[in-house]
């Protein structure tokens, strides 16, 4: 696995754009690239000097947790996780859902609603359910395969 | 009425050794002709056991059976097949279905916040994440497994669980422990759940009774012994090691202690568990154990509704070079 730490200006960066998009306020994480855009959180006690160590003694496969993905510029799509690991921050670009909805989007189906394009957080409740990307008339759905509901809709 | 599945008179044979009294085995060849109870653990990280009962209690009956651990539940309810796996608790990672001896190793272990902890056969997750549970994210928590498909599901099960102190390699576990001790990297705590003949696992595996094997265990007892000198040699001074099995075979588990206990500077601890224990054997077949081996735990089936589990605790004495 190759990885790669994210320098204090690169994570200040990610994070006013997230406090921008989800109005998060801190990251209390390690960050760390792993390919293909893909931002990992890692919240152990050991270093980066330390972590490398261990990489050149084993096959290091994963570091932390599925944070984010860098979409473009000025817009980072938070994973299903996510969400939930943030959500006493997330204070922005928030859609509540309903039951039915609910049942639709963990089924991994898209949703159509009317909003502004953008990528969105959903939740029902209390349950933070991941982000969806709009187009204006639908939301798509982002929920990984693996954690859809697997029964009949 | 016979049973689907029969003991292999060896295997018979073998356990009723461990289980001298007719009236103990009979309650034994019973109980494993029945499927498991469906137990639960609540995922500490994402959701308080009283908010996860009061969620699930809308859609089934569930028991806390054990007050000291409310993390433990029970679902009472008769379940259609893949229903637990399938709830939106289970989907956001609020609980891990695992039968409730399994869950005994991490208790033995007893991680805390801020431990460098190393699970070396941690696939598919369940005393990873209950490890990570316990040591609330913080720490570090190092879960080793050997093939890539286990890595997978691990990894899934991490992701689901809200698991961020993890670093997962992908290691024969005898050569990570041998690099890591070289290079003198040392853990508080390891759990070392060995893979293994599986005899204890016989309500939720059937397959076992088909697939038992006398030279299997003689195999998996060299590895398992093998597994666990190395695995010292990467603890601290004062350090704690848990190794345990879901096997009744003392081949791969008094047997594989008292190896340790002869060879290393380690004392065996007693341990308390929310389960009933029956205390470790001191000889099979030709073999004498050291007494001190009673300290390990035997979970039997019989006596806690359970599946079956072997557990003992090390403490490192010295440092091993």
């Amino acid at each position: 696995m190759n990885i790669r730490f994210i320098n204090q200006k690169e994570k200040k960066k990610m994070l006013d754009v997230l406090k921008e998009q989800f109005g998060i306020q801190e990251l209390p994480y390690a960050l760390v690239e792993t390919g293909k855009e893909k931002i990992r959180a890692f919240s152990g006690s050991i270093t980066e000097k330390q972590i490398k160590k261990i990489s050149e003694l084993a096959n290091l496969e994963i570091v932390g947790i599925y944070l984010l993905k860098q979409e473009r510029i000025g817009d980072l799509r938070l994973s299903f996780d996510a969400t939930h690991l943030l959500k006493s921050q997330i204070s922005k670009s928030i859609i509540e859902i309903n039951e039915e909805q609910l049942n639709k989007w963990m089924h991994g189906n898209d949703l159509e609603l009317n909003l502004p394009k953008g990528t969105y957080v959903i939740s029902h409740e209390s349950d933070f359910l991941g982000c969806g990307k709009s187009n204006g008339k639908i939301l798509f759905n982002y929920v990984p395969k693996d954690r859809r509901l697997k029964s009949k809709l | 009425m016979p049973y689907k599945y029969e003991m292999k008179p060896l295997f018979r044979e073998r356990l009723q050794k461990l289980m001298p009294d007719p009236v103990d085995f009979e309650k034994f060849e019973q109980i494993i002709h029945t499927g498991p109870r469906n137990f639960i653990r609540c995922n500490t990280i994402k959701i308080s056991p009283s908010e996860l009962l009061q969620r699930l209690q809308k859609k089934w009956n569930v028991v806390q059976p054990y007050p000291n651990h409310p993390e433990i539940m029970l679902i009472t309810s008769d379940l259609a097949p893949g229903e637990l796996g399938n709830s939106i608790e289970h989907l956001l990672g609020y609980y891990y279905i695992q039968e409730v001896s399994s869950m005994m190793s991490v208790l033995a272990l007893d991680p805390k916040p801020g431990d460098l902890v190393l699970d070396l056969c941690a696939s598919p997750g369940s005393k990873t994440t209950q490890i990570a549970a316990k040591m609330q994210n913080q720490g570090t928590l190092l879960a080793n497994d050997l093939k890539m498909d286990r890595i997978m599901i691990l990894s899934a099960n991490l992701e689901r669980c809200g698991v961020t102190n993890n670093i997962v390699t992908r290691n024969d576990a005898i050569a990570l422990c041998s690099r890591f001790s070289k290079a003198g990297i040392r853990f508080d705590k390891i759990l070392l759940d060995a893979p293994c003949s599986g005899e204890g696992t016989l309500r939720s595996s059937p397959k076992t009774f088909l697939m038992w094997n006398e030279n299997f265990i003689k195999k998996l007892s060299n590895q398992q012994k093998k597994l666990l000198a190395f695995a010292l040699k990467c603890l601290k001074k004062g350090g704690t090691l848990v190794y345990s099995t879901c096997t009744h075979a003392p081949e791969e588990d008094e047997s594989v202690i008292n190896f340790a206990l002869e060879r290393f500077p380690i004392k065996i601890e007693t341990i308390k568990l929310p389960l009933k224990c029956r205390e470790g054997i001191t000889e099979w077949k030709d073999e004498q154990f050291s007494k001190d081996v009673q300290k390990s735990c035997r979970i039997y089936p019989q006596d806690n509704d359970s599946e079956g589990f072997f557990i003992a605790k090390l403490t490192l004495l010295e440092e091993i070079k």
